[in-house]
């Protein structure tokens, strides 16, 4: 396996070999119908339940719209707490190695938000506000360190399950399939940073850590899974979508029998990286 | 029951069918919530939109202020005493 430094030589070359302008890239339409795919079906939060079953295919393209605009809203949230902590991080005693690549991860990240960003405020006039609020607490010795790049990890494998389907999904509407493709083309490199980045984090952590501190991480890393995995239920969406008792609806399809099942699918390929570390099991995320 | 009472209940209730860690009658009006690790702060998602369930209002996320969360009577205080003043 590369170590670190070799890793963060060869991803710092590939950034600049494919350096992607955003602004010159896609093709901005002055306004699109609605009345078409947005998201995949399959992905969109209400598949498979009977609030989905209840609706014909013109208010699922519609709800698919909204859908496609809480995804790109969570982007633009998780992004922005990304580039602030990982700006934080630059030039530090322990990120001497990974600096140069912090650098691209920075720009690739804003630029990300910008095509999320214009997306949503040029279709839909806005971007879903952001409803998480962290509590402060203290932290042990290189425990914040682990768990911001543990989220992260997180956060982008989620969405890059979503990207990858969506990039290849002929029935979406060009702009959101081009969007998905770009954004899994440089979160692929991002992901393979992050991942070795967790595994080193906790190869030099996890020995000096007390049993109580780690199942405090394993734990806080479980439930920042379930919340990242319901920030794709967002009552908004139901309401711009035309769906009555929004928040109900929500509540009862976290519960259903197919919505358990897609997110066990999600949540356990996000979370195989702190599974091989031996930090969750399948079932302190299921 | 009052109003203010009812709001007080279902918060109470809420928390703690959400926690694993205390009972309706455990959960007092100044109980920390945080704190003691009754709640989590991954769950203030969850409580935020429960809020605005409750309160057919949109929570500003960025015109919130630490201790808000703190206790029952922070919760109620901030986001729901000003409807029955």
């Amino acid at each position: 396996m590369a170590t670190l430094a070799e890793l963060t030589t060869r991803l710092c070359r590939i950034s600049q070999e494919h350096f992607i302008d955003p602004f010159s890239r896609l093709d901005w339409p002055a306004s699109i119908e609605r009345n078409q795919w947005f998201m995949s079906p399959d992905l969109v939060s209400l598949h498979g339940t009977r609030h989905w079953n209840a609706l014909d295919e013109q208010q699922r393209q519609l709800l698919s719209f909204f859908e496609l605009i809480n995804f790109f809203s969570i982007n633009i949230h998780g992004e922005r707490m990304l580039i602030e902590g990982l700006a934080k991080r630059l030039y530090r005693e322990h990120t001497e190695t990974v600096s140069p690549y912090l650098h691209h991860f920075l720009d690739e990240e804003n630029k990300h938000m910008f095509y999320f960003g214009r997306f949503c405020n040029q279709y839909a006039g806005k971007v879903y506000p952001e409803k998480r609020f962290s509590i402060v607490r203290e932290y042990a010795d290189g425990e914040e360190e682990f768990l911001f790049f543990a989220r992260v990890m997180l956060f982008e494998e989620m969405v890059d399950i979503f990207n990858r389907r969506m990039a290849k999904d002929q029935q979406l509407v060009p702009l959101s399939r081009e969007i998905n493709w770009l954004h899994h083309f440089e979160e692929a490199r991002h992901l393979a940073f992050g991942r070795r980045l967790v595994e080193e984090l906790f190869e030099n952590h996890a020995d000096h850590w007390q049993q109580e501190v780690r199942q405090r991480i394993a734990d806080e890393l479980a439930q920042f899974l379930d919340a990242t995995w319901k920030d794709y239920f967002n009552p908004e969406v139901y309401k711009d979508a035309g769906l009555d008792d929004a928040y109900a609806v929500r509540r009862e399809v976290l519960g259903d029998p197919a919505v358990r099942l897609r997110r066990k699918k999600l949540c356990d390929r996000s979370a195989r990286t702190l599974v091989k570390l031996g930090l969750l099991t399948e079932e302190s995320i299921s | 029951m009052s109003k203010e009472g009812h709001f007080r209940d279902a918060l109470r209730k809420w928390i703690a069918d959400t926690s694993s860690k205390a009972s309706f009658e455990q959960v007092r009006d100044d109980t920390p919530l945080f704190r003691t690790g009754i709640l989590k702060s991954v769950q203030v998602t969850d409580l935020i939109l429960y809020i605005e369930e409750l309160t057919e209002r949109s929570v500003n996320v960025e015109q919130i202020k630490p201790g808000v969360f703190r206790d029952i009577d922070s919760i109620y205080q901030h986001f729901f005493a000003q409807d029955h003043a």
